[in-house]
């Protein structure tokens, strides 16, 4: 019995040109690590213990801490990596939440307990393919900014990072920002 | 006020973006009443960019709580629903989910109903697997672990598979009781009784340990009590079977976030390397929570590297003061048996297992055990300062390496330091010499165990052999105590042998009958066991007459010495067995096993010596064409290996193969071909790629397909084991023949016939070389040229060949052996093709009555033997009988 369960995400793994990006074992692993601590994050919230939270930029941080022995990653600069890393949360979470609404429109599982949270879940969820789909388009608009998003979003970067990431000032990072917070606003309030 | 213009991405292009953006920058800080105006203004009356910038400065406005919120949100949403959803009712395979009865950091456990046995079993689907790949692998690893398992106080696994969208999940015992902890409280356990469980709970991640299975995430709410006061541990799902390659980098990191902080070693938190001491740290918590009713670090509130921190530099306070105060507060009468005093040998137990430096702690499970053995007897501690063992184990300690090390030598060496303990200890001298003698021995065993890093497992021989010539080298400055020595020479020559290094063993084992003569004289018990081990070890050089000399005289040795039940006389009796049929001598061999099995089976049912002598008796039957007695006897064998050894073991994968060679020889090629893959696969995992049993397994894998017409798998699998082999065992020795036989029939197949002939001679070559001119494989070797003769349409020579491997099989075979079957049917075609049709018929059907009585009707040989027949009968003008073999033939 072998476990031949490697390249799973190879269909969803999509580095851009110019990334250096480690093999698929590497990859594989972030996306194993990615989910965990994504795991862990959803738990320090459902706890509301404020000591326990976790904020993205130190998971990332600390995902790359990980990972940075591992010679496939020795590599990259700490930032690349996290603009990787982020692109690997989103694309879990992404995943999760198409999985968790498959699940819940159906098929031969059928779940009977359908709280009032889970619908406060569902809901969230959607807001969360409505994001990904929106950032596609924005992708298509203004790459930088689509990337700023996932970035910020999904890493956690802050303002400074972010700026180093793309090459642009400060001040240019929080006018775009500002601009694809809105437009992205609206598409998820319009997806609903 | 509301502009409900669209700002749908389909509907702009990228510059139409860059113009939305730059009036609403300009706008974005003007106060919210003047905005509408200046941007009619400066869109200068683009209805639709006016829209579509009004729009973006609402949003801006308005904002999203999603966004907002940030990602922990997001996760939130995607992965606490999943807790939520449960499956009861669900119906997969034979199983009916009932209820949710867990969770872990893994997946969820459901009650199942088994519909058609009508009982229960535990069913733990993995969470998410698709979104971790490391994580489903885990969950494999749980699902193969526990397979190697067999132990009263371990969940047992039944059955394990995948749901239709790929979920994998493992059924296992379902286990109603409650948690270690609760229990004890609820029962108002004493000390003693909850020592008691303790143990029981040891003595299971020792049975792990000997599988070469960490748990890792040992704590009381994954040890359960039943109602008849045993105990189980569950949870394997992070558990690490030392040397699997696959889990290395994610032993210190992802496994690091699913285990329980509070019951986790400072090794574990810093990163450090993971072993069966990790699991001493926390069965060393669990005792302090047992022993005081808390945890021995308040972690509450804490952040995990505020918790880490504590556990790693914190020191202890001791059971005995927590216990005292909780005594006066509660009421809990915490009185050990043995008074007071014994409180302080409770606080000695309880935190050299929880030693902050692995080195300090009980080395093994066992350790532990027997220290609360001890404990419970009013035993002294091997832990407390002053006494012998105290000292050897400083002795070990000056090494300062971690252990856990070398884990393939460890279950090799382990038996026989137990046997060697027992033995010493039962001596006639004077105890005290033999005590320092065992813990000598002990402590040498142990310092073997503790080289080199934590990580080598079965698969690493390389790194296994470097602790192994430590070894060596720690034995050869024993001088002081010649026995001592000797003994370590003895199984570190067999260890050797083993691995297939017969240069160093053959050194090792002649120097320890070297000082066992010098020390006992030639007539001695011990110097029985060295004659064994060499003989042993001649087999494997393929020195069969040098072996049979060797094993005849040590048995004799043994049962001069020795009553007639005793294990070694058992143990040579076996070796005997071997080395006749190492010779060829199956007839021979055959009541020499019996022997062996008999006197193995009267030791005890089910030991790993009497399935080892079965299944060299099946060997024999084997060889001796009795397929289906082999067949019994390999699954009796088999049966016991699993049981004993778990599912994952070498013996059961020789057992695996064993079976397939069965199923070869009966013309099952695609049963064959899944035994021998079972079996090569633990053969690889266990032995890594370039091992001798390795190679074995690739050649009998091999040979499956090719008669399954499959050449081009064979024969890179055929190349690697004869590399290795040859690389092993040198240019002469059986192993590279066999593996050459196969390489000249894929030749052959392809039809390069130089290549096959020059393969086959080298075959015969080794053979004659090896055993003279009268064993079987030799005949097998030249009928082998035979057939490269006939295809090359070179009948005569053919003819010879066949004739030639006749006289060889008749020195060995019975007249109806398969092999002449096979050969005379074989020389009936080269008869036929040179027109001699009377002759061709008579050897074709000899052949044939051999060939139908001991395989199935539907081997290729038949099928040629028929077709011969039509064409032999044919030419001799007698139709009616052509037709008879024509027709059976098309069939």
């Amino acid at each position: 019995m072998t476990p031949g369960t490697r390249g799973n995400h190879a269909a969803t793994t999509r580095p851009e040109p110019g990334t250096v990006l480690a093999d698929q074992d590497a990859l594989d692993h972030l996306f194993s690590v990615t989910y965990e601590e994504l795991r862990r994050l959803a738990s320090s919230v459902r706890h509301g213990d404020p000591s326990a939270t976790i904020s993205p930029t130190a998971l990332v941080n600390e995902a790359w801490v990980k990972l940075s022995s591992s010679s496939r990653f020795a590599v990259m600069s700490p930032l690349h990596f996290k603009r990787i890393a982020a692109r690997a949360m989103r694309q879990v979470l992404v995943e999760a939440a198409r999985r968790r609404n498959a699940e819940k429109r159906g098929g031969d599982v059928v779940f009977v307990t359908f709280d009032e949270s889970m619908a406060v879940a569902a809901t969230s969820r959607d807001d969360l393919l409505a994001l990904d789909a929106a950032l596609d388009q924005l992708a298509r608009l203004n790459p930088r900014q689509a990337l700023m998003v996932e970035s910020r979003f999904f890493g956690g970067l802050d303002v400074t990072e972010t700026a180093e990431l793309l090459a642009v000032s400060e001040a240019t990072v929080l006018r775009d920002w500002r601009a694809a917070r809105s437009w992205l606003a609206g598409e998820i309030r319009r997806a609903r | 006020m509301t502009n409900p213009a669209k700002t749908d991405a389909a509907e702009i292009d990228a510059a139409r973006w860059e113009k939305i953006q730059t009036v609403f920058h300009l706008a974005s800080d003007l106060p919210r009443a003047d905005q509408r105006v200046f941007v009619e203004r400066r869109c200068s009356g683009d209805r639709l960019l006016i829209g579509q910038v009004l729009a973006l400065l609402d949003d801006d406005v308005r904002g999203s709580s999603f966004l907002d919120r940030g990602v922990a949100h997001a996760a939130r949403s995607v992965f606490d629903a999943a807790t939520h959803s449960s499956l009861p009712g669900f119906s997969f395979g034979p199983y009916r989910l009932t209820r949710p009865i867990g969770e872990g950091g893994m997946g969820v456990v459901y009650l199942a109903e088994r519909e058609d046995l009508g009982s229960v079993a535990a069913i733990k689907l993995l969470r998410d697997g698709l979104l971790s790949p490391s994580r489903r692998e885990r969950f494999l690893g749980e699902q193969r672990t526990l397979a190697q398992l067999s132990h009263p106080g371990i969940a047992r696994l039944f059955d394990a598979g995948a749901l239709e969208d790929g979920t994998p999940w493992i059924a296992m015992e379902y286990v109603d009781g409650e948690y270690l902890t609760k229990y004890c409280h609820a029962k108002r356990c004493s000390i003693a009784e909850r020592l008691r469980l303790f143990r029981d709970v040891c003595d299971a991640v020792q049975h792990a340990h000997s599988h070469l299975v960490v748990h890792r995430d040992i704590k009381p709410s994954n040890v359960l009590v039943t109602g008849d006061g045993g105990v189980k541990l569950l949870d394997f799902g992070i558990a690490k079977q030392l040397g699997d390659q696959s889990d290395v980098s994610d032993a210190t990191q992802t496994g690091l976030r699913l285990m329980t902080p509070a019951y986790a070693a400072p090794e574990q938190l810093t990163g450090g390397p993971v072993g069966t001491h990790t699991d001493v740290y926390a069965l060393g918590v669990v005792l302090y929570e047992l022993l005081t009713g808390r945890l021995p670090f308040d972690l509450a509130g804490r952040t995990p590297s505020q918790a880490a921190a504590m556990i790693v530099d914190q020191s202890l306070e001791k059971p005995s003061s927590v216990a005292r105060r909780a005594a006066a507060r509660e009421g809990w009468t915490a009185t050990p048996p043995g008074g007071r005093a014994a409180w302080a040998d409770l606080d000695v137990l309880c935190l050299t297992a929880m030693h902050r430096d692995p080195q300090q702690r009980y080395r093994t499970a066992d350790a532990l055990i027997r220290d609360v053995d001890h404990f419970l007897e009013g035993e002294p501690l091997e832990a407390r300062p002053d006494t012998l063992r105290y000292r050897v184990r400083k002795f070990v300690q000056r090494k300062r390496v971690p252990l856990g090390a070398a884990a393939a030598v460890f279950v090799l060496v382990i038996a026989l330091v137990a046997s060697y303990t027992v033995r010493l200890q039962n001596a006639r001298n004077a105890a005290v010499a033999e005590t320092a003698r065992t813990a000598r021995i002990q402590g040498f065993v142990l310092n073997l165990l503790q080289g080199g890093d934590n990580e080598v497992g079965p698969a690493d021989s390389l790194r296994v052999l470097t602790v192994m010539e430590r070894g060596a080298q720690e034995a050869a400055s024993l001088d002081a105590e010649p026995a001592v020595q000797a003994e370590l020479y003895q199984t570190l020559g067999s260890v050797y042998t083993k691995l297939g290094k017969l240069d160093r063993a053959d050194t090792l084992l002649r120097a320890s009958l070297e000082a066992r003569r010098t020390l006992y004289g030639s007539e001695h018990p011990d110097v029985a066991r060295s004659l064994i081990a060499q003989g042993r070890l001649r087999v494997e050089q393929a020195r069969v007459a040098d072996a049979e000399r060797l094993v005849r005289d040590g048995l004799a040795m043994s049962r001069r010495l020795r009553p007639p039940d005793h294990p070694d006389v058992a143990d040579a009796t076996t070796a005997l067995g071997r080395v006749l049929e190492a010779r060829g001598t199956f007839a021979q061999a055959i009541p020499v096993l019996e022997e062996a099995v008999r006197l193995q089976a009267a030791r005890g049912a089910g030991t790993p010596d009497l399935a080892k002598a079965i299944m060299a008796l099946a060997d024999n039957h084997f060889y001796a064409g009795h397929f289906d007695v082999a067949d019994s006897l390999y699954r009796r064998s088999l049966v016991i290996s699993k049981a004993r050894q778990g599912a994952f073991h070498p013996l059961v994968g020789d057992g695996y193969i064993s079976l397939g060679a069965v199923q070869l020889e009966k013309g099952n090629y695609i049963e064959a071909e899944k035994y021998d893959r079972s079996g090569l696969a633990i053969m690889e995992q266990w032995y890594g790629p370039d091992d001798p049993r390795t190679a074995s397994a690739q050649t009998m894998l091999a040979r499956a397909l090719v008669r399954e017409s499959r050449y081009e798998d064979a024969a890179p699998l055929l190349q690697r084991a004869l590399a290795t082999q040859e690389h092993i065992y040198g240019g002469v020795h059986p192993k590279v023949a066999s593996a050459l036989n196969e390489l000249g029939t894929v030749a052959m197949k392809g039809k390069r016939l130089d290549d096959a002939d020059a393969y086959f001679a080298r075959m015969a070559d080794i053979y004659r070389r090896v055993y003279g001119g009268g064993h079987y494989l030799l005949g097998i070797a030249i009928a082998n040229r035979g057939s490269v003769a006939i295809e090359r349409k070179d009948n005569v020579r053919a003819e010879a060949l066949f004739r030639e491997a006749m006289v060889v099989y008749g020195k060995s075979l019975a007249p109806d052996h398969l092999n002449f079957g096979i050969t005379r049917v074989k020389l009936g075609r080269a008869l036929a093709r040179q027109a001699r049709w009377n002759e061709a018929e008579r050897e074709i059907l000899d052949g044939y009555a051999i060939l139908s009585k001991q395989t199935s009707p539907s081997v290729s040989w038949l099928k040629a033997a028929r077709a011969d027949l039509s064409i032999v009968y044919d030419s001799l003008g007698r139709p009616a009988d052509a037709a008879k073999y024509r027709e059976a033939a098309g069939k």
